[in-house]
């Protein structure tokens, strides 16, 4: 039952992965990128490594989402 | 045969597809910030590669209870130590591109790698 | 045309990706190779030679000492960096994004993290303090620690940061890192060890356990504070709005 979840978890990854790529929206590409960070974390909590699923959680979820947030919002939003 | 053994080894087959996901990203994407989304997942993809070649399937986090019976089945923890000093490093040189690329955008006006390549001269 | 001949390239990289990955040892093996060169070690003796029930803990701190050495000395260098490209922010010149913008943060956001945050300090606290025996430690604490710090900055803004963390405050507290690893490996030399032993044999059975518990504290806390408050610098100088 279980297996079934990683194997869920690992395909919505790619899709993550695969929305970075085609969003022209650069803030809500970061966006996406820390719905991949936090998946990246319930993966780690599944391969037994609550280390680091905790830390995964914290900074790539938290902080980041919110530098490049911070650096878009200095920049250019827009990508082309 | 082959399929039996991909799906086997299903956690790498992942790794190696963000891979090359985040490679394509990094190459294809003129915005400097894409580019380094690109380079994040690559990491993170890395990451899930040496995290998952030390797992044991129903094994337990290597954490030691006292009156725990012997011969519990732990997962390999030195993968997730090296790899945790990697995630805090990964985010610390992230932070310092991103520093870069906002002195560079008040120098320069664009983020566009193709724009600053023509700016050379 | 060119991002086709490209994706094409990572295509045939992945099936190259692909076949060494048909030739590896199958996932989640407990007699894979890798599970049985130092591993089985660490997971017997770990407890006693790392002095910590967290084995991931003990090898941070204890096997390869010198590597998380080294790590912390890596982000130190990062915030060194970006400090470099851009100015610390400063009381005088510097405002921030919260001010500047026309809409101010909501009533609703302001009351949850305003009632949120201490929770996650005590979280981080515990987090830090427990990396012996629980998940958790230095990195872990110092990163929900450094979170907690840039959410707070982002809601109330860069003043009331620069109100609660002094300069005088943090500048030592981003140095406690590697600051207390030296002070833990040069304990190790008093007692005439190397560097960041931290058994000395020259004590009693108990004095020595106690000292090495004692070290590893020491790094722990110093670590959780220091990757914390180098976010919230790191953080603090990216938002920082020059005042014309």
């Amino acid at each position: 039952m279980l297996w079934r979840l990683d194997i869920i978890l690992l395909l919505f990854l790619v899709a993550t992965a695969l929305g970075v790529y085609v969003t022209k929206d650069l803030m809500a590409a970061s966006i996406i990128f820390s719905a991949y960070s936090l998946t990246m974390a319930i993966v780690w909590q599944q391969l037994s490594a609550p280390d680091l699923a905790l830390t995964e959680a914290a900074v790539g979820a938290g902080v980041t989402t919110v530098l490049f947030l911070i650096t878009i919002s200095k920049t250019v939003r827009r990508e082309d | 045969m082959i399929v039996q053994k991909l799906g086997a080894n299903f956690n790498y087959v992942i790794a190696t597809l963000l891979f090359c996901i985040g490679l394509f990203t990094v190459i294809t994407k003129p915005n400097l910030i894409k580019k380094f989304m690109g380079l994040n997942i690559m990491e993170a993809s890395v990451f899930l590669f040496i995290v998952s070649v030390g797992a044991v399937r129903e094994g337990s986090a290597p954490i030691v209870v006292k009156g725990m019976e012997k011969g519990v089945q732990f997962v390999n923890p030195l993968p997730q130590a090296l790899i945790l000093t990697g995630i805090v490093v990964a985010v610390s040189t992230t932070a310092l591109a991103l520093a870069l690329m906002i002195k560079l955008y008040e120098q320069c006006g664009t983020l566009d790698a193709d724009e600053l390549k023509g700016m050379e001269e | 045309m060119r991002k086709f001949l490209i994706f094409l390239c990572l295509a045939i990289c992945w099936v190259v990706f692909l076949s060494a990955v048909v030739e590896m040892p199958p996932f989640g093996d407990p007699a894979n190779i890798t599970n049985r060169h130092v591993v089985p070690r660490y997971l017997e003796e770990g407890v006693e030679e790392g002095g910590a029930s967290n084995i991931v803990t003990g090898i941070i701190l204890n096997y390869r000492g010198y590597d998380t050495m080294g790590e912390v000395t890596v982000i130190f260098t990062a915030l060194a960096g970006v400090l470099a490209v851009l100015k610390r922010e400063d009381v005088k010149t510097s405002t921030t994004m919260v001010a500047t913008s026309p809409v101010g943060p909501s009533l609703i956001v302001t009351t949850v993290v305003k009632l949120l945050i201490p929770f996650i300090v005590l979280f981080a606290v515990y987090t830090i303090l427990h990396g012996d025996v629980s998940p958790g430690g230095g990195f872990q604490g110092g990163a929900v620690f450094g979170a907690s710090m840039i959410h707070y900055t982002l809601i109330f803004g860069l003043l009331t940061y620069m109100r609660k963390i002094r300069l005088a405050v943090k500048v030592p507290l981003e140095s406690a890192a590697i600051l207390s690893f030296a002070i833990a490996g040069f304990i190790g030399l008093f007692f005439g060890q190397k560097f960041l032993t931290f058994l000395m044999p020259a004590l009693s059975h108990e004095a020595q356990y106690l000292l090495r518990h004692a070290m590893l504290l020491l790094i722990e806390v110093g670590i959780g504070v220091a990757t914390g408050i180098i976010f919230g610098s790191i953080f603090a100088s990216l938002e920082k709005v020059e005042r014309i």
